[in-house]
Protein backbone atom coordinates (compact mmCIF):
# COMPACT_ATOMS: atom_id res chain seq x y z
CA UNK A 1 0.00 0.00 0.00
CA UNK A 2 2.75 2.40 1.07
CA UNK A 3 5.10 1.83 -1.68
CA UNK A 4 2.30 1.68 -4.35
CA UNK A 5 1.01 5.39 -3.01
CA UNK A 6 4.83 6.04 -3.27
CA UNK A 7 5.04 5.19 -7.07
CA UNK A 8 2.02 7.44 -7.63
CA UNK A 9 3.62 10.34 -6.18
CA UNK A 10 6.88 9.68 -8.37
CA UNK A 11 4.59 9.31 -11.49
CA UNK A 12 2.81 12.82 -10.67
CA UNK A 13 6.62 14.27 -9.81
CA UNK A 14 8.14 12.98 -12.77
CA UNK A 15 4.74 14.39 -15.22
CA UNK A 16 5.25 17.42 -13.66
CA UNK A 17 9.01 17.90 -14.00
CA UNK A 18 8.53 16.92 -18.10
CA UNK A 19 5.69 19.63 -17.89
CA UNK A 20 8.30 22.20 -17.08
CA UNK A 21 10.55 20.34 -19.06
CA UNK A 22 8.11 20.70 -22.23
CA UNK A 23 6.93 24.30 -21.11
CA UNK A 24 10.89 25.37 -21.24
CA UNK A 25 11.80 23.92 -24.44
CA UNK A 26 8.70 25.57 -26.29
CA UNK A 27 9.92 29.04 -24.66
CA UNK A 28 13.30 28.15 -25.97
CA UNK A 29 11.48 27.65 -29.56
CA UNK A 30 9.60 31.00 -29.18
CA UNK A 31 12.75 32.85 -28.20
CA UNK A 32 14.43 31.48 -31.64
CA UNK A 33 11.72 32.23 -33.61
CA UNK A 34 11.36 35.55 -32.50
CA UNK A 35 15.47 35.94 -32.56
CA UNK A 36 15.10 34.69 -36.16
CA UNK A 37 12.31 37.41 -37.00
CA UNK A 38 14.03 40.16 -35.33
CA UNK A 39 17.00 39.83 -37.52
CA UNK A 40 14.55 39.44 -40.65
CA UNK A 41 13.02 43.32 -39.68
CA UNK A 42 16.53 44.88 -38.86
CA UNK A 43 18.07 43.16 -41.97
CA UNK A 44 15.29 44.71 -44.07
CA UNK A 45 15.93 48.15 -41.89
CA UNK A 46 19.60 48.46 -43.07
CA UNK A 47 18.69 47.39 -46.66
CA UNK A 48 16.57 50.64 -46.47
CA UNK A 49 18.87 52.85 -44.37
CA UNK A 50 21.48 51.66 -47.47
CA UNK A 51 18.84 52.80 -50.12
CA UNK A 52 18.65 55.97 -48.14
CA UNK A 53 22.07 56.77 -47.94
CA UNK A 54 22.72 55.53 -52.09
CA UNK A 55 19.78 57.92 -52.91
CA UNK A 56 20.55 60.94 -50.41
CA UNK A 57 24.38 61.00 -50.12
CA UNK A 58 26.81 59.43 -47.17
CA UNK A 59 27.11 62.41 -46.03
CA UNK A 60 23.51 63.24 -45.29
CA UNK A 61 23.11 60.09 -43.08
CA UNK A 62 26.08 59.61 -40.96
CA UNK A 63 27.04 59.32 -37.87
CA UNK A 64 27.79 63.02 -37.37
CA UNK A 65 24.39 64.51 -37.80
CA UNK A 66 23.66 62.60 -34.69
CA UNK A 67 21.31 64.60 -32.66
CA UNK A 68 24.25 65.84 -28.97
CA UNK A 69 21.64 68.45 -27.66
CA UNK A 70 19.96 68.12 -24.78
CA UNK A 71 16.68 65.32 -25.58
CA UNK A 72 14.30 62.90 -24.17
CA UNK A 73 13.54 59.45 -25.40
CA UNK A 74 10.29 59.49 -27.42
CA UNK A 75 10.21 55.49 -27.19
CA UNK A 76 10.70 54.65 -23.45
CA UNK A 77 9.76 51.64 -21.37
CA UNK A 78 7.64 51.22 -18.65
CA UNK A 79 8.86 48.28 -16.02
CA UNK A 80 6.65 46.77 -13.50
CA UNK A 81 6.80 43.85 -11.27
CA UNK A 82 4.90 41.06 -11.99
CA UNK A 83 4.30 37.91 -9.89
CA UNK A 84 5.40 34.66 -11.04
CA UNK A 85 5.05 32.67 -7.60
CA UNK A 86 5.20 32.85 -4.45
CA UNK A 87 9.12 33.80 -4.09
CA UNK A 88 9.32 34.92 -7.72
CA UNK A 89 8.84 38.52 -9.31
CA UNK A 90 9.46 39.10 -12.75
CA UNK A 91 9.62 42.17 -14.69
CA UNK A 92 7.25 43.43 -16.93
CA UNK A 93 7.94 46.23 -19.53
CA UNK A 94 5.15 47.87 -21.37
CA UNK A 95 6.56 49.91 -24.12
CA UNK A 96 5.83 53.47 -24.83
CA UNK A 97 6.03 54.77 -28.46
CA UNK A 98 6.51 58.14 -29.40
CA UNK A 99 5.37 60.28 -26.19
CA UNK A 100 6.06 63.94 -26.61
CA UNK A 101 9.37 65.07 -26.03
CA UNK A 102 7.71 68.13 -24.28
CA UNK A 103 5.38 66.10 -22.14
CA UNK A 104 6.45 62.78 -21.78
CA UNK A 105 4.08 61.39 -19.44
CA UNK A 106 0.53 62.22 -21.86
CA UNK A 107 0.04 61.76 -25.11
CA UNK A 108 1.99 58.35 -25.62
CA UNK A 109 0.81 55.69 -27.92
CA UNK A 110 1.77 52.33 -26.47
CA UNK A 111 2.08 49.90 -29.36
CA UNK A 112 -1.54 48.29 -30.25
CA UNK A 113 -2.51 44.91 -31.54
CA UNK A 114 -3.79 44.75 -34.37
CA UNK A 115 -1.45 45.35 -37.83
CA UNK A 116 1.60 44.27 -36.04
CA UNK A 117 3.18 41.74 -37.69
CA UNK A 118 5.38 40.42 -35.02
CA UNK A 119 2.12 39.68 -32.91
CA UNK A 120 0.61 37.69 -36.27
CA UNK A 121 3.92 35.35 -35.86
CA UNK A 122 3.46 34.81 -32.12
CA UNK A 123 0.15 33.66 -32.36
CA UNK A 124 0.51 31.34 -35.15
CA UNK A 125 4.11 30.11 -33.26
CA UNK A 126 3.50 29.97 -29.94
CA UNK A 127 2.49 26.67 -28.14
CA UNK A 128 3.58 27.91 -24.63
CA UNK A 129 1.78 25.83 -21.92
CA UNK A 130 2.86 27.89 -18.92
CA UNK A 131 0.62 31.38 -20.04
CA UNK A 132 3.03 33.84 -17.88
CA UNK A 133 4.82 36.38 -19.72
CA UNK A 134 7.74 38.92 -18.43
CA UNK A 135 6.87 41.28 -21.01
CA UNK A 136 3.68 42.55 -22.96
CA UNK A 137 2.74 45.15 -25.28
CA UNK A 138 -0.62 46.22 -23.39
CA UNK A 139 -3.57 47.24 -26.10
CA UNK A 140 -5.33 50.61 -25.22
CA UNK A 141 -8.23 51.87 -25.90
CA UNK A 142 -8.27 54.98 -27.97
CA UNK A 143 -11.07 56.83 -25.41
CA UNK A 144 -7.76 56.05 -22.42
CA UNK A 145 -5.48 58.27 -24.27
CA UNK A 146 -7.67 60.81 -25.81
CA UNK A 147 -9.12 60.88 -29.76
CA UNK A 148 -6.92 58.33 -32.01
CA UNK A 149 -7.01 61.13 -34.19
CA UNK A 150 -4.38 63.29 -32.11
CA UNK A 151 -2.42 60.51 -31.02
CA UNK A 152 -1.50 59.34 -34.27
CA UNK A 153 -1.27 62.91 -35.00
CA UNK A 154 1.55 63.14 -32.48
CA UNK A 155 3.32 59.68 -32.78
CA UNK A 156 3.45 61.71 -36.71
CA UNK A 157 5.02 64.53 -34.93
CA UNK A 158 7.68 63.36 -33.25
CA UNK A 159 8.31 60.81 -36.28
CA UNK A 160 9.38 64.17 -37.86
CA UNK A 161 11.67 65.35 -35.54
CA UNK A 162 13.74 62.07 -35.69
CA UNK A 163 13.59 62.08 -39.16
CA UNK A 164 14.98 65.93 -39.15
CA UNK A 165 18.30 65.24 -38.10
CA UNK A 166 19.16 64.32 -41.61
CA UNK A 167 17.24 67.40 -43.19
CA UNK A 168 13.55 68.36 -44.02
CA UNK A 169 13.48 66.12 -46.94
CA UNK A 170 14.58 63.18 -46.50
CA UNK A 171 14.25 59.56 -48.87
CA UNK A 172 10.82 57.52 -48.74
CA UNK A 173 13.56 54.59 -47.94
CA UNK A 174 14.58 56.21 -44.85
CA UNK A 175 11.08 56.64 -43.87
CA UNK A 176 10.65 52.93 -44.67
CA UNK A 177 14.14 52.52 -42.81
CA UNK A 178 12.26 54.18 -39.70
CA UNK A 179 9.28 52.08 -39.67
CA UNK A 180 11.11 48.75 -39.72
CA UNK A 181 13.57 49.59 -36.62
CA UNK A 182 9.77 50.43 -35.06
CA UNK A 183 8.99 46.69 -35.71
CA UNK A 184 12.42 45.98 -34.34
CA UNK A 185 12.24 47.78 -31.15
CA UNK A 186 8.73 45.82 -30.45
CA UNK A 187 10.28 42.93 -31.83
CA UNK A 188 12.87 42.89 -28.46
CA UNK A 189 9.93 43.46 -26.36
CA UNK A 190 8.78 40.50 -26.88
CA UNK A 191 11.90 38.70 -26.81
CA UNK B 1 12.63 34.79 0.57
CA UNK B 2 16.30 35.25 0.94
CA UNK B 3 17.24 35.04 -2.41
CA UNK B 4 14.67 37.49 -3.75
CA UNK B 5 16.07 40.30 -6.57
CA UNK B 6 14.63 43.69 -5.89
CA UNK B 7 12.93 44.72 -9.02
CA UNK B 8 13.20 48.78 -9.61
CA UNK B 9 9.60 49.94 -11.27
CA UNK B 10 9.91 53.24 -13.45
CA UNK B 11 7.32 54.43 -15.63
CA UNK B 12 9.92 56.29 -18.23
CA UNK B 13 12.97 53.92 -18.59
CA UNK B 14 15.51 53.76 -21.70
CA UNK B 15 16.76 51.52 -24.21
CA UNK B 16 20.55 51.40 -24.39
CA UNK B 17 22.75 50.47 -27.17
CA UNK B 18 26.00 49.02 -28.05
CA UNK B 19 26.32 48.50 -31.40
CA UNK B 20 27.57 49.24 -35.20
CA UNK B 21 26.77 52.86 -36.65
CA UNK B 22 23.51 51.73 -38.85
CA UNK B 23 21.81 49.65 -36.10
CA UNK B 24 22.38 52.99 -33.90
CA UNK B 25 21.44 55.45 -35.89
CA UNK B 26 17.97 53.05 -37.34
CA UNK B 27 17.61 52.88 -33.60
CA UNK B 28 17.46 56.37 -32.89
CA UNK B 29 15.16 57.02 -35.72
CA UNK B 30 12.51 54.74 -34.06
CA UNK B 31 13.08 57.47 -30.91
CA UNK B 32 14.85 55.63 -28.49
CA UNK B 33 17.79 57.87 -28.48
CA UNK B 34 18.30 59.82 -25.26
CA UNK B 35 20.81 62.87 -24.47
CA UNK B 36 20.90 64.32 -20.87
CA UNK B 37 21.64 67.52 -19.70
CA UNK B 38 25.51 66.34 -19.27
CA UNK B 39 25.45 65.13 -23.30
CA UNK B 40 25.46 61.53 -21.93
CA UNK B 41 23.71 59.45 -24.34
CA UNK B 42 21.88 56.27 -24.09
CA UNK B 43 24.05 54.59 -26.88
CA UNK B 44 27.86 54.18 -27.82
CA UNK B 45 28.93 53.64 -31.96
CA UNK B 46 31.16 50.71 -31.96
CA UNK B 47 33.84 51.01 -35.19
CA UNK B 48 37.22 50.01 -35.67
CA UNK B 49 38.45 52.63 -33.35
CA UNK B 50 36.75 51.74 -30.58
CA UNK B 51 38.50 49.97 -28.05
CA UNK B 52 37.14 46.95 -25.56
CA UNK B 53 38.09 49.00 -22.81
CA UNK B 54 35.88 51.76 -24.26
CA UNK B 55 32.88 48.93 -24.67
CA UNK B 56 33.49 47.43 -21.40
CA UNK B 57 32.91 50.97 -19.47
CA UNK B 58 30.10 51.81 -21.85
CA UNK B 59 28.68 47.96 -20.88
CA UNK B 60 29.12 48.97 -17.12
CA UNK B 61 28.00 51.90 -17.35
CA UNK B 62 24.21 50.93 -19.00
CA UNK B 63 23.65 47.92 -16.22
CA UNK B 64 24.13 49.94 -13.55
CA UNK B 65 22.19 52.96 -14.85
CA UNK B 66 18.74 53.28 -12.77
CA UNK B 67 17.03 54.88 -16.01
CA UNK B 68 18.19 51.92 -18.23
CA UNK B 69 15.74 49.16 -18.49
CA UNK B 70 17.17 47.36 -21.55
CA UNK B 71 20.66 46.92 -22.97
CA UNK B 72 20.86 46.15 -26.46
CA UNK B 73 24.33 45.13 -27.42
CA UNK B 74 25.01 43.08 -31.19
CA UNK B 75 26.15 39.75 -31.14
CA UNK B 76 29.77 40.62 -31.96
CA UNK B 77 30.72 43.17 -29.68
CA UNK B 78 29.26 41.28 -26.74
CA UNK B 79 31.71 38.31 -27.97
CA UNK B 80 34.32 40.98 -27.48
CA UNK B 81 33.52 41.24 -23.70
CA UNK B 82 32.32 38.01 -23.24
CA UNK B 83 33.32 37.27 -19.61
CA UNK B 84 31.27 40.28 -18.58
CA UNK B 85 28.59 39.71 -20.47
CA UNK B 86 28.15 36.38 -19.76
CA UNK B 87 29.02 36.74 -16.09
CA UNK B 88 26.26 39.22 -15.76
CA UNK B 89 23.04 38.19 -14.05
CA UNK B 90 20.79 40.84 -13.23
CA UNK B 91 16.97 41.30 -14.11
CA UNK B 92 17.32 45.14 -14.69
CA UNK B 93 18.33 45.98 -17.15
CA UNK B 94 17.69 43.17 -19.53
CA UNK B 95 20.68 42.51 -21.67
CA UNK B 96 19.48 40.91 -25.40
CA UNK B 97 22.41 40.06 -27.78
CA UNK B 98 20.86 41.34 -31.18
CA UNK B 99 22.49 40.62 -35.28
CA UNK B 100 24.26 43.29 -36.59
CA UNK B 101 24.65 44.14 -40.18
CA UNK B 102 28.41 42.29 -41.01
CA UNK B 103 27.78 39.34 -38.48
CA UNK B 104 24.43 37.65 -38.61
CA UNK B 105 23.30 36.26 -35.54
CA UNK B 106 25.16 32.76 -34.40
CA UNK B 107 23.11 31.15 -32.27
CA UNK B 108 26.00 29.20 -31.09
CA UNK B 109 27.39 32.28 -29.52
CA UNK B 110 24.33 33.60 -27.68
CA UNK B 111 24.46 33.66 -24.00
CA UNK B 112 20.89 32.47 -23.35
CA UNK B 113 21.47 29.16 -25.53
CA UNK B 114 24.81 28.89 -23.94
CA UNK B 115 23.21 28.54 -20.76
CA UNK B 116 20.73 26.47 -21.82
CA UNK B 117 23.15 24.35 -23.37
CA UNK B 118 25.33 24.10 -19.76
CA UNK B 119 22.17 23.09 -18.27
CA UNK B 120 21.03 20.61 -20.57
CA UNK B 121 24.38 19.01 -20.51
CA UNK B 122 24.82 19.18 -16.66
CA UNK B 123 21.21 17.34 -15.84
CA UNK B 124 22.43 14.82 -18.64
CA UNK B 125 25.33 14.00 -16.29
CA UNK B 126 23.94 14.07 -13.45
CA UNK B 127 21.09 11.71 -14.96
CA UNK B 128 23.71 9.28 -16.08
CA UNK B 129 25.04 9.34 -12.43
CA UNK B 130 21.78 8.12 -11.23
Amino acid sequence: MESSKNGRESNEEISEKDENILSFLDSMDTYLTLMDSLSSTLRQGWLELASARHSMGASRINSTLLDLKFHRASTTLQVNEQSAGPDRELPHFTLRKWASSNNPEKNFEEAKFGEDELLKIKSNSLRRRDTSQSSEIQARSPESVGTPVSVDDLAQRERSKSLSMFGTLVSPKLRASQVSFETGTVATLFI
Amino acid sequence: MANRVEIRTTSSALIAMIADEDTITGFLLAGVGNVDLRRKTNYLIVDSKTTVKQIEDAFKEFTTREDVAIVLISQYVANMIRFLVDSYNKPIPAILEIPSKDHPYDPAHDSVLSRVKYLFSTESVASGRR
